[in-house]
């Protein structure tokens, strides 16, 4: 008896022990901005809209930060929008209005923005807004020390050709570029303003779990992996927000997203998958909202040397074959049926209305792709097969990708093009492959476009050797062309250069051309928003119906 | 079963060994009472048997070839006729107007393929180490049972994610990861029935008399070892079957053009809420049926080939 | 005793080791992490700088001992994603996951042990058929599945339970939020029960399984047969006798259920928009954040071995012929 005491006692201990070690891990994390849990919103009651002005989103993915600079995805581009002003801010529609800055002007030679901004602006801890801000903001970006790879830093600023930022007066402030950019002023609209005095007193890792914005909404609480929390900021008068409170849910399974939207648990739901539509609209609780959206899906051909050792790779280094392989893909009805949406096929890169609208889609017409593979030098042979060919693809990035690669890929063998197709993990194979060029020799993509220029659209190959031309495609006349668009100033010139341009492109297409991928909403009947064409969710003008 | 079970399937069959085999009493008896019929384990061999059929004559069984698309037929459900009044789609079609039907009888061989062929590769590798550790004792014994220490302790669906992202997705190292990920279970019954023969009277004079090593591994201790593995064996394919559907979910399955039951049922998931119930029931069942199947001839055959357990 | 603790600590040192040692070059075996790291148009310098950066331009075995002896001094290194140390990422994730494997973990055992019993004191029975048949289906159906299942019946269809969510309880208890903490659990039990019970199907129905038999083989032994023959009533001999005894094969089998349970949280969690640490493992390992897959893999790998010599202890003094040795 006196023995199992002892034993008993050392069990306690032990276990004591084990629940201590789990307490003190888990303690010091806790972070001191959040001094009170809220609890997300009660699963059991329906979030009528008008119990409270909260309005819930749910995406896909988490955050990765709250850094202004670091933006990594559109998850995260879509919560700091609503917390971050820009100077100016591209609409719906595409056009570019002022927002924190209320004019701009451009210096003689295209290469000096001078932004004035509004009077009155403060961030959300109460410092004013001011020119120093906005340089200091760009300043901050492109410091190398500050290691930023996101959006601004690794994208806007190198495309912008950013040079430097001055501070000309109290609320005038410029920013200096290399050299004339058509479309500076929308790549300028990407970059989310914040405060000098509080970020140059924070560390980099403070900074991105406590920001301190300076749109419509002010932050509140960031729950990994569950939510994002923001509050109206009501001193701010450039925009009149009707919810009180946003929260940023993260729900990643898409049926999981569907049923708390018909539940009438959350307001808007990102990326409903084609199949659930029905589902939805069928319920009394929300419906579908589908935009044409704006980017590009294509297959891309990679040309490089690399895969010369293989049939395929070789063979779609003749242009012949490249615009034969157009005919062979039944795009509508790859978007009838895996998309549910009535899509124009592509016929450039360029998103409509700003493409050469005298360039037809290519039309689906098996007979002719396989015409034009036998006229190209590439007979089938006695087994059917022309050639063989690796199709590679990431998974679960696009809408219904998976689906809508492995129909490409029968399409093809379908005229003789033995197509194997490979699904790879998106962030640890495809995208280190895509970046090093290494993918294909097919491969599936798609990049982002815009509503608002061409040459934004065209970007992608502005250089032979750039590194968004993951297909190497190196045809001399559409390069040459690239250099007198950048010294084309005017807006008749610069169209005529990207009509011609685009008839280049796609007389010798780099890309098997498929369509624009549309974006589908899941919205409450209780809210009254209308999606984006470019991805982007702003539900600033977003009002409950009652 | 929980993917949870199925990608712990070493936890669940240590468990087993070390506890059920040796003290439950025959279920096959029980089970012929309170089943209230004693053809529970024929069934499950027939069906385990047709399911090897199928399999094995996917070709000429396959009504259709398990990967041809039609979009426009996309999503018809089962007994859809085509426009002559044959039968077009038995078990209707997929998202990608794929037949449900061939799908199943092709996915049947690989989803039987991986669960048998990680179970030998397990098998073969536990029982091996186990041997070994039970017969030669002392550092090398420690070694190995450490190494197992390490393998429990180490989250197998980390670990199988972990390689699988490595070494990418596929028939062979699905084998590979789920077959490796329970070598334990096999190693530990081995080095405990090792040790146990080994003090035998029987073993020693073998010993004395000249027998090598090798023969009285072969002869004396491998049969008495082989029943237990046998019964575990048979649990473990049906786990190594839902950690395919799991691993499948995760994006981690085979490639989408080799059909398995798991794969289907992943694929499924968000048609779920469509309504196309087709797509997720018949690769549910088939998968229900296997499992079910093979976990009651487990539980016979422990019964039956456990020469410890018949007398009871 | 105390020899034996100072020994399985060793041992415990020992696999840990190991696990550090597995998860270091498995997940180095993919090679370098630095291109998911740099921007897109990053030249050829600025990814040599951070992967210098980043430390991956060392040779791995000195890669592997810094870890270590960082790792050693409670230092895992930063997340290459987040920038924030990894250890803390882990821990903020740590409750949910918690409090989810504790609860399937209450219903895999609490609800097993009637059934179990009730199965056996039944043998033979429509009952019995029924709790085996359960234990069979339980035992046959992809987590994944059953949990979108549910969701769509019990949480849409029927509207009884939330579909997705979390209310946390431990992270305020352990920053020292009492009162909330217990405000949220009715809505926190509300929340796990979903996930919990799918979690927790496959679990529960082996136990049950392994209950009943393991009560069967004690039910005959001759003992029992003593007790009922002196005229104790059924349900004392349950009690008292047979039950302790069918507890002890149950016992050894709760440290590894933790572990067990602990690999389902990655698609219950997914499914479930669950914020533990499942699927930030999965993402991290997905996204090559080295320093937080490591984190976790060894934290949940001492917490495995810990409690296991936990179960261990328990088990003898629950069978005191069993001796430490």
């Amino acid at each position: 008896m006196h023995y199992l005491a002892r034993r008993n006692w050392l069990v306690v201990c032990a276990l004591i022990a084990l629940l201590a070690l789990m307490a003190g891990c888990a303690a010091p994390t806790a972070s001191d901005t959040s001094s009170e849990t809220s609890a997300p919103t009660d699963g059991e009651t329906s979030a009528d809209s008008s119990d409270a002005t909260r309005l819930i989103i749910a995406q896909t993915v988490d955050l990765e930060g709250l850094e202004p600079s670091e933006v990594n995805s559109r998850a995260e581009s879509n919560v700091f929008a609503h917390m971050y002003g820009t100077l100016y801010e591209i609409t719906d529609s595409g056009a570019i209005e002022p927002y924190l800055a209320q004019a701009y002007q451009v210096s003689e030679d295209g290469t000096e923005y001078t932004f004035t901004l509004n009077e009155g602006l403060t961030c959300h801890d109460g410092e004013p807004l001011t020119a120093e801000d906005v340089v200091y903001t760009f300043q901050r970006a492109a410091d190398p020390e500050n290691g930023f790879t996101g959006n601004t830093a690794g994208f806007v600023l190198d495309a912008l050709g950013y040079a430097d930022a001055r501070v000309d007066g109290d609320l005038d402030a410029t920013i200096v570029i290399n050299a004339y950019s058509p479309i500076a002023l929308g790549l300028i609209s990407e970059v989310y303003i914040h405060c000098k005095d509080y970020y140059e007193s924070v560390s980099l890792e403070d900074a991105a779990q406590n920001p301190v914005g300076s749109g419509p909404y002010k932050f509140v609480e960031w729950v990994k992996d569950d939510y994002t929390l923001l509050e109206k900021w009501d001193e701010f008068t450039l925009r009149d927000a009707t919810y009180d409170e946003l929260e940023w849910r993260v729900i990643p399974e898409a049926s999981t997203r569907t049923a708390e939207l018909i539940a009438g648990n959350v307001d808007i739901i990102t990326n409903v998958p084609p199949d659930q539509h029905t589902a939805i609209n069928n319920s009394d609780a929300a419906t579908v909202a589908g935009v044409a959206g704006t980017r590009r899906m294509y297959v891309g051909f990679n040309q490089r040397d690399i895969f010369d050792d293989t049939e395929g790779g070789l063979a779609i280094k003749d242009p012949a074959v490249r615009v034969a392989l157009q005919y062979a893909v039944d795009v509508p009805t790859i978007c009838q049926t895996l998309l549910a949406f009535d899509c124009e096929r592509a016929s450039s890169m360029v998103n409509p209305p700003n493409d050469n609208p005298n360039l037809e889609p290519y039309p689906y017409d098996p007979e002719m792709a396989e015409q034009l593979l036998d006229e190209a030098g590439y007979p089938r042979g006695d087994d059917g097969v022309r050639f063989d060919i690796t199709f590679q693809a990431g998974r679960g990035r696009y809408l219904n990708d998976e689906a809508v690669v492995l129909a490409i890929g029968q399409y093809l063998t379908d005229v003789g093009v033995n197509t194997n197709v490979e699904i790879l993990d998106w962030s640890s194979e495809f995208v280190p492959a895509l970046r090093q060029h290494d993918v294909g020799p097919l491969y599936f993509v798609g990049t982002g476009g815009s509503t608002w220029s061409a040459v934004y659209d065209m970007a992608d190959l502005s250089e032979p050797t750039g590194a968004t031309n993951y297909t190497e495609w190196q045809n001399p006349e559409w390069f040459s062309r690239w250099a007198q668009l950048s010294e084309t100033q005017d807006a008749d010139g610069q169209k005529a250069l990207v009509d011609e341009m685009l008839e280049i492109f796609y007389n010798d297409p780099p890309w098997l051309l498929l369509y624009f991928q549309p974006d589908f909403y899941g919205v409450s009947d209780g809210v009254d928003w209308t999606p984006r064409r470019d991805e982007q969710i702003n539900v600033v003008p977003a009002k409950p119906i009652n | 079963m929980a993917n949870s079970a199925s990608l712990s399937t070493t936890d669940d069959a240590v468990y087993v060994t070390d506890r059920e085999i040796r003290l439950s009493p025959p279920w096959w008896r029980k089970a012929a009472r309170s089943l209230a019929a004693a053809k529970w384990p024929i069934l499950a061999i027939v069906i385990l048997l047709s399911l090897m059929l199928l399999a094995v004559f996917a070709e000429p069984l396959a009504p259709a070839d398990p990967n041809r698309q039609n979009l426009i037929r996309r999503l018809q459900p089962p007994l859809t006729q085509n426009e002559d009044g044959g039968m077009e789609y038995w078990l209707g079609s997929d998202g990608l107007g794929r037949d449900v039907l061939s799908r199943l009888i092709y996915g049947a061989r690989i989803s039987i393929l991986v669960g048998v062929m990680a179970v030998v590769v397990g098998g073969i590798l536990g029982t091996f180490l186990g041997v070994i550790a039970g017969y030669a004792g002392g550092r090398t014994d420690d070694i190995i049972m450490r190494i197992a220490d390490i393998q429990l302790a180490f989250p197998f669906i980390l670990l199988a994610i972990m390689v699988l992202v490595v070494l990418g997705a596929g028939v062979l190292n699905l084998v590979l990861v789920l077959g490796v990920g329970q070598w334990v279970t096999y190693a530990r019954i081995a080095r405990g029935e090792t040790i146990a023969q080994k003090q035998k009277d029987f073993v020693d004079s073998a010993r004395s008399i000249g027998v090598g090593h090798r023969r009285l591994v072969l002869r004396t201790i491998m049969p008495n070892i082989l029943a237990p593995i046998i019964v575990i064996a048979s649990f473990n394919v049906a786990s190594v079957i839902l950690s395919e559907a799991s691993l499948s979910f995760l994006g981690l399955g085979v490639p989408p053009t080799i059909p398995t039951w798991g794969g289907m049922l992943a694929e499924s998931r968000d048609q779920l809420l469509g309504g196309y119930w087709w797509l997720a029931v018949f690769p549910g069942v088939a998968i229900m049926l296997t499992v079910l199947s093979l976990n009651i001839l487990g539980d016979w055959m422990r019964d039956f080939l456990d020469p410890r357990l018949r007398g009871r | 005793m105390g020899n034996y603790l100072i020994r399985r600590l060793l041992q415990t040192v020992i696999v840990i080791f190991g696990v550090t040692l597995l998860t270091f070059f498995s997940l180095h075996l993919a090679g370098d992490p630095t291109l998911l790291y740099v921007s897109e148009r990053a030249s050829d310098a600025e990814i040599a700088e951070t992967r210098a950066k980043l430390g991956f331009d060392k040779p791995l075995s000195r890669q592997y001992i810094d870890f270590v002896t960082n790792a050693a001094r409670g230092d895992f290194g930063n997340s290459l994603r987040t920038r924030t140390p990894a250890f803390d990422l882990v821990m903020e994730r740590l409750p949910a996951t918690i409090e989810l494997t504790l609860f399937a973990m209450f219903v895999a055992i609490v609800f097993a042990v009637p059934i179990g019993i009730l199965a056996a004191m039944n043998r033979g029975t429509a009952l019995d058929g029924g709790v085996m048949l359960f234990a069979m289906f339980g035992q046959s159906m992809p987590s994944f599945w059953l949990g979108i299942m549910l969701i769509l019946i019990v949480g849409l269809r029927l509207g009884w339970l939330p579909i997705s969510g979390h209310v946390p309880v431990l992270q305020p208890l352990f920053e020292g939020h009492f009162m909330v903490a217990f405000e949220n659990i009715p809505g926190a039990i509300n929340h796990l029960i979903l996930p919990g019970v799918t979690l927790a199907t496959f679990s529960l129905a082996r136990n049950a399984r392994l209950i009943r038999s393991s009560m069967l083989e004690v039910l005959s032994q001759d003992y029992i047969t003593t007790a009922k023959a002196k005229g104790l009533r059924t349900w004392t001999v349950v009690g008292r006798h047979a039950f302790r005894n069918a507890l002890i094969p149950f016992i050894t089998i709760v440290g590894l259920e933790f572990g067990f349970l602990l690999s389902g949280v990655v698609v219950i969690e997914t499914v479930f928009s669950w914020p533990g640490v499942g699927r930030l493992v999965f993402n991290s390992i997905n996204q090559r954040d080295i320093p937080v897959v490591q984190s976790a893999v060894i934290f949940f790998s001492l917490l495995f071995v810990l409690l296991n010599l936990l179960v261990d202890l328990v088990y003898t003094t629950l069978d005191p012929r069993i001796r430490l040795s």
